[in-house]
C-alpha cells in the first residue's frame, strides 16, 4: 500500500523563512545557510480501525518490576523506564522496560494489541534508550543499571542474522556510572553521541560516600567517534534523574540539560567555542526535577519546557496528612539566587533569552508525587495536551501508610487550544499503579497515540486511546548516509488551515524512557494539510506537499545535501 | 520628660497638629516606664534564650506581658481623655503595629536571610502559627467593628473592614484545615509533624490555584494571587490593614481636632 511521492525541494522556502524567523523553535542561522534535498516518501494507511469508547481502556502487560523485594525503600522506589521502538523492523512498535529488581524484558509487539515477552539478561535496572547506536539501520538498546556498573549495550543483530536477536557489547570507552541518560548528535558529526549523569544518593548507598570525589560520578558528555567513545566530564556532582538534548538558545546547536533531583540545581551548558559552558537561562526549575518535556503547547512556535517535582495534586486535609511527614524533611532548599521551586515548573521563553515560568498560569504545578511527563495530541485537536504518571513506594519515607505507598492517580490534561491544561478526568488515565517510566507512542496502528506505562510493584500498562476524536499522520524518517540514521534531532513541521504544527525526533528528556522516532500529527477531522517541512539534524530542508491524512508517512533522505544556490 | 521636651519643639508640635495619630500614640508620661518595660523584657529574653529554659516565643511574650502595665495607664489615660472609641483606635494600632514586626521579621528571615519557610516563623509564631493568627485575626475584625460602632466611619474604614474580614476569613479556612489535618495525623500515630503554614485561600498551592472552577484560569494568572508563599501573602495582608488602619485614623482624628465629631 505504499504510494511513492516526490518532494519538491524548491517549495515554501520563502514561507518557511518568514515562519520562522521569530520562532524560538530552530530558526536558520547565518553559520548554516538554508540548503534544501530531494527525499522520497511512502505512505501507509493504518492497519486497524480504532475501538470507540471516548476513552482510554487499561490493558495489563506482561511485566512488572518491583514485586520480588519484600520492601521497596529508596531509592529502589525511584523504578525503572520504558522504551518504544520499532526493533525488528516490521512497522510495529516494541517495548523495552527495564527492572530495579530482576531482567529487563522486551516485548515484541505482534499486531493488534498483542505482545510477546523476551526476557533479556540486562538486570537491575534503570533507564532504557532505542537507539541505533552503530547506525546499521537496526535499533539497538542500551540500559542504565543500579548500583555501579556503567551503561551496558545491546547491539541488535537484525541486519546480520535477519532474526529477533540482541547481544550485550560494550561501548568503549563508556564506563562511568549513569542512572539518567540521554542521545543525540551534540557536535553535528553525523554519529549519535551520549550524555549521561549518575545519581549521587544511589552511590552513597553503594559505598560511595562523596560522590563529588569519584571520578565515575558525574555527568559525561560521551562523544562518539568512530568505534570509540571520548568521555568528557561536565560537571562532577550529579543526582541526575533526566537529561535532555535541545536548543534553548535558538542558535541551532543543542543545549544539554542535567535535571537534578534534591537541592542540586539543574545544569545547563551550552557550546561556546568548543567547549561547554554553563549557563543559567531558566527563572526558576523544579526543586527535585524529576523528568523534562518539551513541545509547542499552542502552535505557536515556542516551546514550552515541563519539568515534574512533588507537589499534591490533591490537597484536602485527608491527603495533606498522608504528605506531611515526608514534606516536613524534604522542605526546599534556600539561598541567594537560587530558582529551585517545589513544584511542576512550565517555561515559556520571555523573548530576551530567559525563559520564565507559567505553572500555575496554565494549571499544571501540582501533579502529585510526579515521574514521567509527556505531552502528546491524545484527542487530536491539534495541540498537545500532556499526562503525568504518579505515586511513590517507600517504606523508608512512608511507613505511616499501608504498604509504604503513597497511592496516586496519574494525572491527564486536555490542552484548552490555548497552552493551558484543564484535568481530564473522563479518560480515565487516572491509573494509581505507581506509574515510573511513561511513553506515548501508537501501538496497535489506529492512528491515535497510546500510552505504556512501566509501573512499580504492578504489572506494567498499556492505555489504549479510544477516543476516536480528530485525524493525524506519523513520519518516520530515514537518513540512510548518515550514522544518525533515525533523524534524533530533526524537526518537522506540519502547516495546515488550522495551524502549524511542531514535533522533534528525540531520544532525551522524558524519565529513563525512550520515545519512538515515529513522530505523531493529531489535527481536528476535515484539516487541510498544506506540507510537510523536515529539518534534518544538519540544518537541510525537506518538503513534502499536501500529504494524506490518517497515513504514517515514511520519508527517505538518500542524496547529499544540495547547496541553495544549486537549487533547480 | 521627653513628652515634654518635644511638645516644645516647634516642630513636633506642628507634626503633632498634622498627624494626630503621632499624638494619640505618644506615651507621654510613661514613656519611661515603656522604655524600662522594654529593656527589662529584652535582657530577660535574651538571659533565658541564652540559658535555652525558654523558646524564642515565650521569651517574646514575657517582654510583650512586661509592656503590658504601661500599655495599660497609657490605655486608660486614652480613654478618660478621648473616649472609648479612639481608646480602642490607640490599642489596635499599637497592636497591630506590634504584629506588623512579627511580619517583617518573617519576611527578613525568608528573603534575606533566606531560611526555609518553616524556619521564617518570627518571633511568635513559633508558639502555634495557627492559633495565633486565627484568633488575632478575628480581634483585629471585632476591634476594627467596635471603632465603626463608636461612630469612626469613613471610606479607609470601610475598607479596613472589607479587608479585615477576608482576612479573618482566610485564616479560618487554614486553621479549620489544620484542626483536620491534625485528627488525621493524629488517626496515623503522628504527633510528631506540624500542620501549621499551609497555604489558606489565595497564595501558592491555596484555594484559588488549586480550585477545578479557578484552576489554569485568567485568575491565576494575576501576578502573585495564586503565586505568592503564605508569608508574603500574609505579609501584604498586615500591610494593607495597617496602612488603612492609620489612614482610617487620620482622617477620624483630624474631623475630631478639627472640631467635627466622629460621624
Amino acid at each position: 500500500m505504499a504510494l511513492v511521492r516526490f518532494v519538491t525541494p524548491l517549495l515554501v522556502v520563502v514561507c518557511l523563512c518568514s515562519a520562522q524567523a521569530d520562532h524560538g523553535w530552530k530558526a536558520p542561522t547565518a553559520a548554516a545557510p538554508l540548503r534544501v534535498v530531494e527525499a522520497s516518501a511512502t505512505e501507509t494507511p493504518w492497519s486497524t480501525a480504532p475501538a470507540c469508547s471516548n476513552a482510554f481502556v487499561s490493558h495489563r502487560l506482561d511485566f512488572i518490576h518491583g514485586a520480588r523485594l519484600r520492601e521497596i525503600n529508596t531509592y529502589i522506589s525511584n523504578g525503572a523506564g520504558v522504551a518504544v521502538n520499532d526493533l525488528d523492523n516490521d512497522g510495529r512498535l516494541d517495548l523495552v522496560f527495564a527492572s530495579v529488581d530482576g531482567r529487563s524484558a522486551i516485548l515484541w509487539n505482534e499486531g493488534g494489541l498483542r505482545f510477546t515477552p523476551e526476557a533479556l539478561d540486562a538486570r537491575f535496572t534503570r533507564g532504557a534508550a532505542t537507539v541505533d547506536v552503530d547506525g546499521d539501520g537496526w535499533i539497538d538498546v542500551v540500559f542504565t543499571h543500579r548500583g555501579l556498573e556503567p551503561p551496558s549495550f545491546w547491539r541488535n543483530l537484525g541486519s546480520e542474522v535477519g532474526a529477533r536477536r540482541f547481544e550485550r557489547h560494550t561501548l568503549p570507552g563508556v564506563d562511568r556510572y549513569a542512572y539518567a541518560m540521554a542521545w543525540g548528535d551534540v557536535d553535528g558529526d553525523g554519529a549519535l553521541d551520549l550524555v549521561t549523569g549518575s545519581y549521587g544518593v544511589e552511590l552513597k548507598q553503594h559505598g560511595i560516600l562523596r560522590p563529588e570525589s569519584e571520578l565515575k560520578a558525574g555527568v559525561f558528555l560521551y562523544l562518539q567517534k568512530g568505534s570509540a567513545w571520548e568521555a568528557h566530564r561536565l560537571d562532577e556532582r550529579a543526582e541526575t534523574l533526566s537529561i535532555a538534548l535541545l536548543d534553548l538558545t535558538g542558535d541551532g546547536q543543542p543545549e544539554i540539560w542535567a535535571a537534578n533531583d534534591f537541592a542540586l540545581e539543574d545544569k545547563v551548558w551550552t557550546q561556546q567555542d568548543g567547549r561547554w559552558v554553563e549557563i543559567r537561562p531558566f527563572d526558576r526549575t523544579s526543586h527535585s526535577t524529576m523528568a523534562i518535556e518539551w513541545g509547542d503547547i499552542d502552535n505557536s512556535g515556542r516551546l514550552a519546557l515541563f519539568t515534574t517535582d512533588m507537589n499534591p495534586y490533591d490537597t484536602s486535609p485527608r491527603n495533606l496528612a498522608r504528605w506531611l511527614p515526608v514534606i516536613h524533611h524534604l522542605e526546599e532548599y534556600r539561598a541567594r539566587g537560587d530558582v529551585q521551586i517545589m513544584a511542576n515548573v512550565l517555561l515559556l521563553p520571555n523573548g530576551d533569552g530567559r525563559w520564565r515560568n507559567q505553572a500555575v498560569a496554565r494549571g499544571v504545578d501540582a501533579s502529585g508525587w510526579s515521574w514521567a511527563a509527556k505531552y502528546g495530541d491524545l484527542d487530536q485537536d491539534g495541540y498537545l495536551d500532556l499526562y503525568v504518571v504518579n505515586g511513590m513506594i517507600a517504606a523508608d519515607l512512608f511507613g505511616h501508610l499501608p504498604n509504604g505507598e503513597l497511592v496516586e492517580e496519574n494525572q491527564a490534561y486536555r490542552n484548552r487550544r490555548d497552552g493551558r491544561f484543564a484535568a481530564a478526568p473522563h479518560w480515565q488515565l487516572n491509573s494509581s499503579a505507581s506509574g515510573r517510566g511513561m511513553v506515548m507512542a501508537d501501538l496497535d496502528d489506529d492512528g491515535d497515540l497510546d500510552i505504556v506505562v512501566n509501573n512499580l510493584r504492578s504489572f506494567a500498562q498499556i492505555f489504549e486511546n479510544q477516543l476516536c476524536t480528530g485525524e493525524s499522520i506519523q513520519v518516520d524518517l530515514a537518513w540512510s548516509p548518515s550514522l544518525n540514521r533515525h533523524a534524533i534531532g530533526a524537526q518537522a513541521t506540519l502547516y495546515t488551515d488550522r495551524g502549524v504544527y511542531r514535533r522533534d525526533v528525540r531520544a532525551s528528556g522524558g524519565y529513563l524512557s525512550t520515545d519512538p522516532v515515529r513522530l505523531h500529527f493529531g489535527f481536528p477531522e476535515g484539516t487541510q494539510l498544506y506540507a510537510l517541512e523536515v529539518r534534518w539534524p544538519d540544518g537541510v530542508l525537506s518538503t513534502l506537499k499536501e500529504p494524506t491524512p490518517n497515513r504514517r508517512i515514511h520519508i527517505f533522505r538518500e542524496e547529499q545535501a544540495i547547496p541553495e544556490g544549486a537549487m533547480k | 520628660m521627653t513628652h515634654t521636651t518635644l511638645s516644645t519643639s516647634p516642630w513636633w508640635t506642628n507634626m503633632q497638629e498634622n498627624l494626630p495619630l503621632l499624638r494619640l500614640l505618644h506615651p507621654k508620661q510613661y514613656a519611661s516606664a515603656v522604655g524600662i518595660s522594654l529593656a527589662i523584657g529584652l535582657t530577660l529574653s535574651w538571659i533565658v534564650l541564652a540559658a535555652g529554659v525558654a523558646p524564642l516565643w515565650a521569651a517574646t511574650a514575657m517582654t510583650l506581658l512586661l509592656l503590658l502595665p504601661a500599655g495599660f495607664f497609657k490605655w486608660r489615660d486614652d480613654y478618660r481623655r478621648y473616649g472609648r472609641t479612639v481608646m480602642f483606635l490607640s490599642v489596635l494600632l499599637t497592636a497591630q503595629g506590634l504584629h506588623t514586626i512579627e511580619h517583617l521579621i518573617q519576611w527578613t528571615q525568608y528573603h534575606i536571610l533566606y531560611w526555609t519557610m518553616r524556619q521564617s516563623n518570627g518571633l511568635l509564631s513559633p508558639a502555634n502559627a495557627e492559633w495565633v493568627h486565627f484568633v488575632w485575626n478575628w480581634l483585629v475584625l471585632l476591634v476594627v467593628l467596635l471603632l465603626m460602632f463608636g461612630g469612626m466611619r469613613n471610606v479607609w474604614m470601610w475598607l479596613l473592614l472589607a479587608v479585615a474580614a477576608f482576612h479573618a476569613v482566610e485564616h479560618t479556612y487554614t486553621f479549620i484545615r489544620y484542626q483536620i489535618i491534625l485528627r488525621e495525623l493524629t488517626a496515623m500515630d503522628i504527633l510528631n509533624v506540624t500542620a501549621q503554614g499551609l497555604p489558606g485561600i489565595v497564595g501558592r498551592d491555596g484555594w484559588l490555584a488549586r480550585s477545578e472552577w479557578t484552576r489554569g484560569t485568567w485568575i491565576c494568572s494575576i501576578p502573585g494571587l495564586t503565586t505568592a508563599v503564605r508569608l508574603d501573602v500574609h505579609f501584604w495582608w498586615n500591610a494593607i490593614e495597617m496602612t488603612l488602619l492609620i489612614l482610617a485614623g487620620h482622617v477620624a482624628l483630624r474631623r475630631r481636632m478639627q472640631g467635627e465629631p466622629l460621624p
